[in-house]
């Protein structure tokens, strides 16, 4: 996939007001027995096995200090799950169900992932496409590829949408149909600002081994009631309070601050670990991992030698 | 002289009778995406031949604009502020990025020629 087709601006306000599309086939996705349902369980930190069939479940894998290994989205299926990870991390991750002795099956080289993304997504496809409710998932024939598809109500930029796994040799019968209901395509540009402003962190950058799913802000991911790697630092971080805490940011200054840049809150030191330009909000914004609990909401930013001041924000960004 | 000459630091420069008008390239915009902030400078400002006089913040990265000459800045384009996107869209016209007096000018840069060999290589 590429930066951009037209323009990262152009893409990103495609996607909020419209539609677009993502082929994210660089992605890694596995198609895992349900037999194996309880191996992965004890490598996430949702809980799988209390899903219902047709539903996605978000998740992250964890090491056995809590460390993210990788974010990942579960298409749970009736006699199967599709488990799509971030692109760097595939070969891990396959290293690791060996490890686990967790059979799978590596659908990289046969099929294609596209996500097609925005609120007008529906209505314009409707029409030839079975689409699932909300974060549900179905693997079901379609009369349009003659075929069963993975069709997923889920993505990545905090709208509506679906994310389609086919055929390798159905893409471009796909693609033209999007193109058809004047769906075009998008890059990793806008791919990264939508998902910034939804507030939605990125592995390599948010996330990391060195940071838990608590410090991250994402405690609603982990269900304490199964066992899993890690689960004893994240308990432990619940209790005492004392672990790093990533938080969102905005700068009214016409300035970005970017991975890397200082922050301060009051005495506590943050890294900025992603910074962009929001299209929607037309506003400085980012993430920032503190230390320790910030102890103010306003940040005194080094952005390149320059003083500039930013605030913490709840909630999304935008929407 | 009002012919074009670029930098290896990807500006062009136009200069007429002591005063030079600054953009950036056609290549350079694309590189940077988006621009969705410039910083200009102070008019009456003085700036040294190769220090940065004007950032541009991109959707891509954030990069530093640099003097062609010791100059003195007169004007800087005032539709920026409002329409950063003039950078993209028209790099070599409505998205000049200042103009400025030289007391010494000199023959220096590439012509488009040179310039777009230089980035091809």
């Amino acid at each position: 996939m590429p930066i951009s087709f037209e323009g990262t601006i152009k893409e990103h306000t495609r996607v909020r007001i419209g539609s677009g599309f993502f082929d994210v086939s660089h992605m890694g996705r596995f198609k895992i027995s349900i037999n194996n349902l309880s191996a992965l369980s004890s490598l996430i930190c949702g809980d799988i096995k209390k899903k219902n069939a047709n539903t996605a479940l978000y998740s992250m894998i964890l090491n056995n200090e809590g460390g993210v290994i990788d974010d990942i989205i579960i298409w749970k299926l009736k006699t199967h799950l599709i488990l799509v990870c971030n692109a760097s991390n595939t070969r891990r991750l396959q290293k690791l169900f060996d490890l686990h002795k967790l059979e799978y099956i590596l659908l990289n080289k046969t099929t294609s992932l596209i996500a097609v993304q925005g609120p007008d997504v529906l209505d314009k496809l409707n029409h030839c496409l079975d689409i699932p409710d909300n974060f549900m998932c179905s693997y079901k024939l379609s009369n349009m590829f003659d075929k069963k598809v993975v069709i997923a109500r889920t993505g990545y930029t905090g709208e509506d949408g679906i994310e389609i796994l086919i055929n390798h040799d159905d893409d471009i019968k796909l693609i033209d149909l999007l193109e058809k209901q004047k769906i075009f395509p998008c890059g990793l540009g806008a791919r990264d600002t939508l998902r910034l402003e939804a507030g939605l962190p990125l592995y390599g950058q948010e996330l990391n081994e060195f940071v838990t799913p608590i410090e991250v802000g994402f405690k609603w991911l982990v269900d304490f009631d199964h066992d899993f790697n890690g689960k004893d630092t994240l308990l432990k971080q619940l209790k005492t309070g004392n672990h790093k805490f990533l938080k969102k940011f905005v700068i009214n200054d016409k300035i970005v601050a970017r991975r890397g840049d200082i922050g301060m809150s009051n005495n506590i030191k943050g890294i900025v670990t992603s910074g962009n330009y929001s299209p929607i909000l037309k506003k400085s914004i980012g993430f920032i991992i503190f230390d320790s609990k910030p102890e103010s909401d306003l940040i005194k930013f080094n952005i390149r030698g320059k003083l500039i001041d930013g605030n913490l924000v709840k909630g999304k960004f935008v929407g | 002289m009002s012919e074009l000459r670029y930098l290896k630091t990807h500006e062009w420069f136009k200069e007429k009778n002591g005063l030079v008008t600054v953009g950036i390239s056609m290549y350079a915009q694309g590189e940077l995406g988006d621009i969705v902030f410039v910083i200009l400078p102070d008019v009456d400002k003085e700036f040294t031949e190769g220090t940065p006089v004007a950032e541009l913040e991109a959707t891509k990265t954030v990069s530093e604009v640099y003097a062609p000459f010791d100059c003195k800045i007169t004007e800087v384009n005032p539709s920026l502020d409002a329409h950063p996107e003039l950078i993209n869209s028209d790099p070599l016209g409505e998205g000049w990025l200042l103009k400025a007096t030289i007391k010494n000018y000199y023959e220096k840069g590439m012509t488009e020629v040179e310039y777009l060999k230089s980035i091809d290589s």
